[in-house]
């Protein structure tokens, strides 16, 4: 679910920036950048399935 | 480098990114093969490469637009690095099937470096940062505006495909049906 609303962030985030204001769209840019950081990190945690 | 070729750059950038997507897809919808966790997170970070561009075309080159590019290519670099570094163990065979000999992932992992290396060589050019007095189409021309369109269309199918297969749960890590269509059948 968290993948498809990032890229629901990003659709949101690329139509702001073409149609929208530059500042609206530079700070949704950052909210999306972090979510998406936050999401690698939480995977990152995961236990790592290695095969020896 | 003019503010007028730089746009015309920043909009071919963009079929780059549309053709990144549409081979992801292109992978997906022929081999049956469903991306995975990480797989779908280095797709959203080259969607995210597009919003410089997009902005770029839309408002002029700026120095800040090319460091969100930037930015989302350093963080597809690391997303992809750890996918490698995964299948880096001698006998693993790898997720998914391989193209010309490296997987999907290896392949970002290029993309995405690639992406670092033209970003900085495009900042290296001063003179698309002066308004040139150049008599610009608005928002790029037909060129660059299909390019937008293209990038935003291809995203969007792709919350439509996420939905489909990870349905309103949490990914699983190696998915092999699309489990909002297996609940409905």
């Amino acid at each position: 679910m968290e993948f498809t609303l990032l890229f629901l962030a990003a659709s949101i985030v690329m139509l702001v920036a073409w149609r929208g204001s530059r500042a609206l769209a530079l700070g949704l840019y950052a909210a999306a950048m972090i979510a998406c950081v936050a999401t690698y990190l939480h995977h990152a945690t995961d236990t790592l399935k290695l095969s020896f | 480098m003019t503010q007028t070729r730089a746009i015309t750059l920043n909009a071919l950038s963009l079929y780059a990114v549309a053709l990144v997507l549409a081979a992801a897809f292109a992978a997906q919808l022929l081999l049956h093969e469903l991306p995975c966790p990480l797989c779908l997170l280095q797709r959203i970070l080259f969607a995210m490469l597009a919003i410089g561009p997009i902005l770029n075309i839309r408002f002029g080159p700026r120095p800040s637009h090319y460091a969100l590019s930037l930015l989302a290519a350093v963080a597809g670099a690391v997303a992809s690095t750890r996918q490698v570094l995964l299948h880096i163990m001698p006998g693993d065979p790898g997720y998914g099937s391989a193209l010309l000999g490296y997987h999907y992932y290896t392949w970002a992992l290029i993309g995405f470096i690639a992406a670092i290396v033209l970003l900085a060589a495009a900042l290296l050019f001063d003179r698309q940062f002066e308004d040139d007095g150049a008599a610009l189409p608005p928002t790029g021309g037909l060129f660059a505006q299909a390019a937008v369109w293209l990038v935003i269309g291809l995203t969007g199918l792709n919350v439509v495909s996420t939905l489909l297969e990870c349905g309103f749960g949490a990914c699983a890590d190696n998915p092999t049906v699309y489990e909002l269509l297996k609940r409905f059948s």
